[in-house]
């Protein structure tokens, strides 16, 4: 491991879902390193080699370290919002870089050709301006005023609207969603994807949301969301290169590319370079 | 059996695999490359990749004159020039958006892919006609080397035109005679297949010696 | 009729689409197999003991194979989709419905343990949905010769249902199709039948819409 995966050692990542740990425990690697994720009371999470690492559950899951986090895990006040249905989603595996998994999470000019009649539809391709900062004080990505014309939003949505988001990314791997909430006009829906870097180049994504919907059966908010990742995964595994080009020039930005521009620069800016390729070839 | 090395010129598919208005990937020993034909039947080779993020362009699809790319639906001509960006449909894309090019033939169904700039026209190949085309789990020198062949199989004359595209894959365009019947068409097709098995055998015992 | 669905299974996908190719409508009740595991909860295991999905229920009628239902609702509403009655057509059929549940063994095990981290010997699933792919192409290869572009009439079949799903995401499990240029003909006959429906994992025919006009002079 390089210098320059320091930084992402001492992230937080998503290696299970809390409530679906078998007796025996979940084996499973983080960054190249064996690990093993054991049920009871607290959950514990073990290496190879028998180190403990540090734990915590939240939103579902169950989070680990290599190293030492210097913060807590990032907050998202509306999970704890009353009325809103947690719903966890499951693990797919992804044959790409972590970098990459999320940065699909954060592009919308995609939908009408990925997840058409779905999440976007031709003639309605255009991309509006939208705001892009990063936040010194929370030293997070966020994306603001988004907007897209939707066919069919959410699982409680029955008609096209033009549909609201905010995207953050308040660690490398991990992104929260926020979009207009169908049901409840005024607030927001909450749509994460936390990924966890098996490798480079492999990883477990593990979709989780905070949603205001009392009408859809729990499965049917399941399978929208596993629907539509399943969607991204077969554009995730045919990138080239599957690393996430950081310099510029190997690929080529517009307008509509804001929020993985800044992406990509916050990452280089902490050296966030797990699944990040440097130098063009 | 005579082999020739084809140097300026590879063949990458047959005609009748790459109807109008399709794209397909074609492997070469260079990588892999997007061969489309167009909705008035213009052949194009581009770069298996799209510009803007990387994506394989042999996943995507091709309306008119223009190849799209599954992700973002960017457009691309023959040139590889960009022709437009769905996220923005009143730009005129720059220039500089565009991916390379690669001069690309069809002669006697069969189509043929240069690196370079050759000087010639790829062979014509006259007696036989195209049958199908197969991917091999083995290194191309356990073979021959790449180049084609003249065999027979199951009492057919048949050319194979063999390419190396890596250590562990090798594609034969199989062609037969021209005056094969259908029937014959079957028979080989099938002693292809076994053609194949025994051809993998190499490599396995080469692995194994 | 009901249909216990689930929206990442192929086998499930196959009676959906059969149902929108013949314009069946069926009542879908999705099950959570993933990450719930309801397929092996006590309601669904009373109406299947091996705990599979899809299940069909009509009236008294339970069918928990996918092959057993095409054919329900071929018979049902079309039956051109059940293939000729001469000798070899009809074997013909019946060979590739079971030829299918190999796929769904060997490329839906390869699917399960590279996608959805399910337990699985990857490396000899692949080599066995390799021989599958094999044959498939060699077969429709074979029918090309002879004019033909499905795997069993001069028409789409219940057989071309049953094997399409597992070949089309043969990707899923890390089996690419590149190598198999009459198998991607095939799909792509398959996916321009009126009334064809899509899973996640199989992409729209984007080519079949025309491009949007736009108002913009053409610059090439």
């Amino acid at each position: 491991m390089t210098i320059g995966h320091h930084a992402m050692i001492d992230q937080w990542y998503p290696v299970a879902l809390a409530s679906q740990l078998p007796p025996e425990g979940r084996t499973t690697q983080l960054m190249g390193t064996a690990i093993r994720v054991l049920p009871g009371d607290p959950v514990r999470v073990v290496t190879g080699d028998g180190r403990d690492l540090r734990v915590t559950l939240r939103y579902g899951h169950v989070w680990t370290s290599l190293g030492e986090p210097s913060k807590d895990l990032f907050d998202i006040p509306e999970a704890d919002q009353p009325g809103r249905r947690l719903v966890e989603v499951g693990v797919v595996r992804v044959r790409c870089s972590p970098l990459r998994a999320v940065e699909n999470f954060l592009d919308i000019a995609h939908f009408p050709f990925v997840h058409t009649d779905i999440l976007g539809a031709e003639p309605h391709t255009e991309v509006g301006k939208y705001d892009v900062e990063i936040r010194e004080k929370e030293d997070e990505v966020w994306a603001t005023k988004v907007q897209f014309y939707q066919p069919q939003a959410a699982k409680s949505a029955t008609g096209g609207i033009t549909t609201d988001y905010m995207y953050r990314v308040p660690a490398p791997t991990s992104t929260v969603l926020y979009k207009t909430c169908p049901a409840r006009p005024g607030e927001w829906d909450v749509i994460t994807l936390f990924v966890q870097p098996l490798t480079e180049e492999l990883c477990d994504v593990w979709p989780w949301m905070a949603l205001f919907d009392d009408e859809t059966a729990l499965t049917d908010l399941i399978h929208f969301q596993q629907m539509i990742f399943l969607q991204d995964r077969s554009i995730l595994e045919n990138q080239i290169p599957r690393l996430l080009p950081l310099d510029p020039g190997r690929e080529i930005p517009t307008r509509a590319d804001l929020t993985s521009v800044a992406y990509r620069r916050w990452l280089k800016r902490h050296q966030f370079t797990y699944g990040a390729q440097l130098v063009a070839q | 059996m005579p082999v020739v090395t084809l140097r300026d010129w590879i063949p990458v598919a047959l005609s009748a695999d790459l109807p109008a208005a399709t794209v397909i990937p074609a492997h070469t020993p260079s990588g892999i490359l997007a061969l489309w034909r167009s909705a008035n039947g213009e052949l194009a080779t581009l770069a298996d990749r799209c510009p803007h993020r990387g994506m394989r362009l042999s996943y995507g699809f091709v309306r008119g004159e223009a190849l799209s790319c599954i992700y973002h639906g960017w457009s691309y001509g023959q040139n590889g020039q960009c022709r437009r960006i769905p996220a923005h449909p009143d730009l005129t894309p720059p220039a500089a958006i565009k991916a390379a090019s690669y001069p690309t033939e069809e002669r006697n169904g069969v189509i043929w892919i240069a690196l370079g700039e050759p000087k010639a026209p790829p062979p014509a190949l006259e007696g036989f006609k195209p049958l199908r085309s197969i991917t091999l789990e083995v290194d191309a020198k356990l073979i021959s080397a790449t180049g084609d062949v003249r065999t027979r199989l199951a009492g057919v004359d048949v050319l194979l035109l063999i390419v190396g595209i890596s250590g562990s894959e090798t594609v034969a365009h199989l062609m037969v005679d021209a005056a094969a019947t259908e029937s014959d068409c079957v028979t080989v097709s099938r002693a292809a297949e076994g053609w194949r098995r025994e051809c993998e055998q190499l490599g396995v015992k080469e692995l194994a010696s | 009729m009901i249909l216990y669905d689930y929206i990442l299974s192929p086998d499930a996908y196959k009676v959906r689409l059969m149902a929108a190719l013949t314009g069946l409508k069926l009542e879908l009740w999705a099950v959570d197999m993933h990450p719930g595991r309801e397929h092996q909860s006590e309601p669904l295991l009373a109406l299947n003991p091996a705990g599979s999905i899809p299940i069909l229920v009509d009236g008294d009628l339970i069918l928990t194979e996918s092959a057993a239902m095409l054919v329900y609702l071929a018979k049902l509403a079309a039956p051109e989709w059940l293939g000729e009655n001469d000798a070899a057509d009809a074997a013909r059929i019946q060979q590739w419905l079971s030829f299918s549940r190999r796929l769904t063994d060997h490329l839906g095990g390869a699917r399960a343990t590279e996608m959805l981290v399910e337990p699985g010997d990857l490396p000899s699933l692949q080599r066995a949905g390799t021989v599958d792919l094999r044959e498939v192409e060699a077969a429709l290869a074979e029918r090309r010769i002879v004019g033909q572009c499905f795997l069993a009439a001069d028409r789409a079949t219940i057989a071309d249902i049953a094997c399409f799903p597992y070949v089309a995401l043969a990707p899923d499990g890390g089996l690419s199709l590149d190598p198999y240029p009459s198998i991607r003909l095939w799909m792509r006959a398959i996916r321009m039948l009126p009334g064809f429906i899509e899973m996640p994992g199989i992409h729209r025919l984007h080519e079949l819409k025309p491009e949007p006009v736009s108002d913009m002079p053409e610059t090439v």
